[in-house]
């Protein structure tokens, strides 16, 4: 009887090691999965390649204008920025590869703001985006359902075409605490072809 | 002389690799697979100046940001979903960078830089 006990217990023990095992095979298989890039050499690189301004963010409520810029890194990447400047270090935006610009989709937006995270305690926020020349329009979903129309401007990528867009959120929106909640690409018949969700304090 | 060479040397060698440390990046979150919601911190700081969210491709709505630790107000949030969502902020304020996923499903790391 103590023997068919030892033999439970360690078919016990070797069950578990067993599923231990393969639990942490597993999750080193699906973390190979992803490989982060080398953080310093991706922010060395972002000091290459060429800069171009593709719109402009209006001033406004005693703010200055800023820049939308499309940045082609020599190490692969496809940047977007809102910066004052194209030669400033006050970046804020984000990369795709340049096999894929606007990440598999029509468009590429991105929200930068100051203040927060409550909607009604932000200083200032904006929206750039890039979108494929398919997309005629461009409207931002504010959380009130009222809707803001994107002015869009022809870039050139290389030798491919988009619309480039660059807005500044109304203070007034923000003290009333109503903020963007979605971005939505139209073409010219009026089909949504992409949305992408944003939002303030998420 | 040889004194002084040896500690000329020292000094050479420190602030190498002081200068080593300054120009560092510190992942603070991942990589690993994220939870929609889900949020992390670094430390406190003086020093950092970038912060970034590296995703395993684009479509993965993710925000950066800078969190002072007087008011714990955000600052030069920037909210994507490229495949690197990135921010700069410089002041020489103690703060921490911030990362969060807004959707669920994918892998990715959150970097701070000096």
């Amino acid at each position: 009887m103590v023997g068919v006990r030892m033999t439970r217990r360690r078919r016990a023990i070797v069950a578990s090691i067993s599923a231990l095992a393969t639990a942490i095979v597993a999750s080193s298989v699906v973390a190979g999965q992803f490989r982060s890039p080398d953080p310093e050499a991706f922010h060395v690189g972002l000091a290459t390649g060429e800069i171009a301004r593709v719109a402009d963010i209006a001033a406004g409520d005693g703010l200055p204008g800023r820049g939308v810029f499309v940045q082609a890194t020599d190490t692969g990447q496809i940047c977007l920025w809102d910066a004052p400047s194209a030669s400033s270090q006050q970046r804020q935006g984000g990369c795709n590869s340049v096999d894929d610009p606007l990440g598999g989709s029509a468009l590429s937006a991105s929200l930068a703001y100051d203040g927060g995270p409550a909607v009604e305690d932000v200083r200032d926020a904006r929206l750039i985006g890039l979108a494929s020349r398919d997309v005629a329009t461009v409207q931002v979903l504010m959380s009130d359902g009222t809707r803001r129309e994107m002015r869009l401007r022809k870039a050139m990528l290389e030798s491919d075409e988009y619309r480039a867009f660059g807005y500044r959120f109304k203070r007034s929106d923000l003290r009333g605490g109503v903020g963007p909640i979605a971005v939505i690409a139209r073409a010219a018949t009026g089909d949504e072809i992409a949305r992408q969700s944003t939002g303030i304090g998420g | 002389m040889k004194r002084l060479s040896a500690a000329l040397v020292v000094v050479v060698v420190a602030l190498t690799l002081a200068g080593a440390a300054l120009a560092g990046a510190t992942t603070y979150a991942g990589p690993w697979q994220w939870s929609q919601n889900q949020g992390a911190g670094s430390s406190f700081s003086s020093s950092w100046k970038y912060n970034y969210f590296f995703k395993n491709g684009s479509g993965h709505d993710a925000t950066v940001t800078f969190i002072d630790n007087v008011t714990y107000s955000w600052h030069a949030t920037v909210r994507n979903t490229s495949a690197t969502t990135y921010t700069y902020w410089f002041v020489t304020n103690v703060k921490r960078g911030h990362c969060r996923a807004n959707s669920a499903y994918f892998w990715g790391s959150c970097v701070v830089v000096n």
